[in-house]
């Protein structure tokens, strides 16, 4: 999967959980604070991603996921 | 409709979980049950098949686990599969005794929130002694131990749709767990909670109530933010217990005339257990997700098993979900507005 496609789909699911507008995220934008994510909408997330990717992300690699970017990176090294 | 049970939650399951089950399926016709749990273990339990799936299962989610590490290692354990089944539209509603922060997070990260609902809340139903009904409800009692402003306002809408669609209170008086009942008490979270309570009118907000008068009639459904609900309840609960107790252990070490007295009033202390005992409306429900999850007791017996059935049959038939997703759905815009102005405060 391109990177490009891991980023659209991460994007629709950030879009949908944290319901913002799809075409406001962009690779730069931060959970925390721009998201305002507390730790339990994280937690939700990483499971999505998991879910969505069917990877498997430890919670010392979760913790180090701090924007869309560095997300969909993990996501595209990781399967 | 059809209900998940997680066979193996609690101290007394498989057995006492099966029992209640089987108990419940004799009790109402349109109920089936999907039995999560070992099959060699819950199999040789059930003694009458009729409306009662059996679904094995390898792993068992034991109560000190952490609740997050435990649903993301044992995805074949009873209460993983079991919250699955309603995800996946399986099961109507899914009901477990086991480990309770790994109910709530299979609860809210497998089963799901309703959308526009920020925080699901655990909410349990509480003897009335005095006052326009016999229950109420608070919420949240221990889901979220940090909350916010929005969370809180929720919950009143949520708590407001359950005590109308399953305790059968029509227009619930909502009120604010706080430390005084004047609108200007609290630190500035209750603040906060107690303008955009007061600012709304589709809610009987009737303002603040102090802990001591919950069971007094305070409101019909009490709010409060989850660590200050879960310290409520247990020390009610606490309180409860030690009076009786203390009434108890003076009639053994008291005289004839206390024993004699005790036994003239053995009528009155039943009935006071009876009123006391809250086993009897049920288990805590996790509102805001998308379908009933229900947690009873860890040491429920069958009897209990059988009375949370009994909510649940309620909740499912009353469609409380619906309703409240309904009202989320169709006010989505006025709740974003009062997030942005909570976030605002």
């Amino acid at each position: 999967m391109t990177k490009d496609e891991v980023f659209n789909r991460v994007a629709d699911m950030i879009s949908d959980q944290f319901e913002v507008d799809r075409s406001k995220i962009t690779g730069d934008l931060n959970f925390k604070s721009d998201l305002d994510a507390d730790s339990i909408d994280f937690v939700e997330f990483v499971l999505n991603l998991e879910s969505e990717f069917g990877a498997t992300i430890d919670d010392e690699d979760a913790e180090k996921l701090n924007t869309v970017n560095e997300a969909v990176d993990y996501i595209v090294s990781h399967s | 409709m059809k209900i998940a049970v997680d066979a193996m939650g609690g101290d007394y399951a498989p057995t006492e979980v099966v029992k209640g089950v089987e108990m419940a399926r004799d009790l109402h016709p349109d109920m089936e049950f999907l039995l999560f749990g070992p099959k060699d273990q819950v199999e040789p339990l059930v003694a009458n098949t009729e409306r009662i799936t059996l679904v094995h299962t390898e792993q068992v989610i034991e109560m000190g686990e952490e609740p997050v590490k435990a649903i993301k290692a044992k995805k074949d354990s009873s209460m993983v599969k079991a919250a699955e089944a309603v995800h996946n539209g399986e099961a109507d509603a899914f009901l477990s005794g086991g480990n309770t922060g790994a109910l709530l997070a299979a609860g809210l990260f497998i089963v799901g929130r309703i959308k526009g609902i920020e925080r699901p809340a655990l909410t349990t139903t509480l003897p009335m002694v005095e006052g326009p009904n016999d229950k109420f409800v608070m919420l949240d009692v221990g889901a979220n131990a940090d909350s916010r402003a929005f969370h809180l306002y929720q919950y009143a809408f949520m708590g407001a749709y359950y005590a109308d669609a399953v305790l059968g209170i029509q227009k619930p008086r909502v009120g604010l767990l706080n430390n005084g009942t004047e609108a200007d008490k609290g630190d500035k979270l209750h603040k906060a909670v107690h303008e955009l309570l007061a600012a709304n009118h589709d809610l009987n907000f009737i303002g603040n109530v102090e802990s001591r008068e919950l069971l007094n009639g305070a409101a019909d459904v009490v709010v409060t933010d989850g660590f200050t609900g879960n310290a409520a309840l247990k020390s009610t609960e606490g309180t409860a217990l030690t009076m009786l107790n203390l009434i108890k252990r003076s009639i053994i070490n008291g005289g004839l005339k206390d024993k004699l007295g005790a036994y003239l009033l053995k009528d009155t202390f039943n009935d006071i257990n009876t009123k006391l005992d809250y086993s009897k409306y049920g288990g805590a429900v996790l509102i805001g997700v998308k379908a009933p999850v229900v947690k009873m007791h860890g040491s429920s017996k069958a009897t209990t098993v059988r009375n949370t059935l009994g909510q649940i049959h309620t909740m499912v038939k009353s469609n409380t979900v619906g309703k409240i997703v309904d009202y989320f759905n169709t006010h989505a815009d006025a709740m974003k507005a009062i997030k942005q102005e909570a976030k605002n405060n």
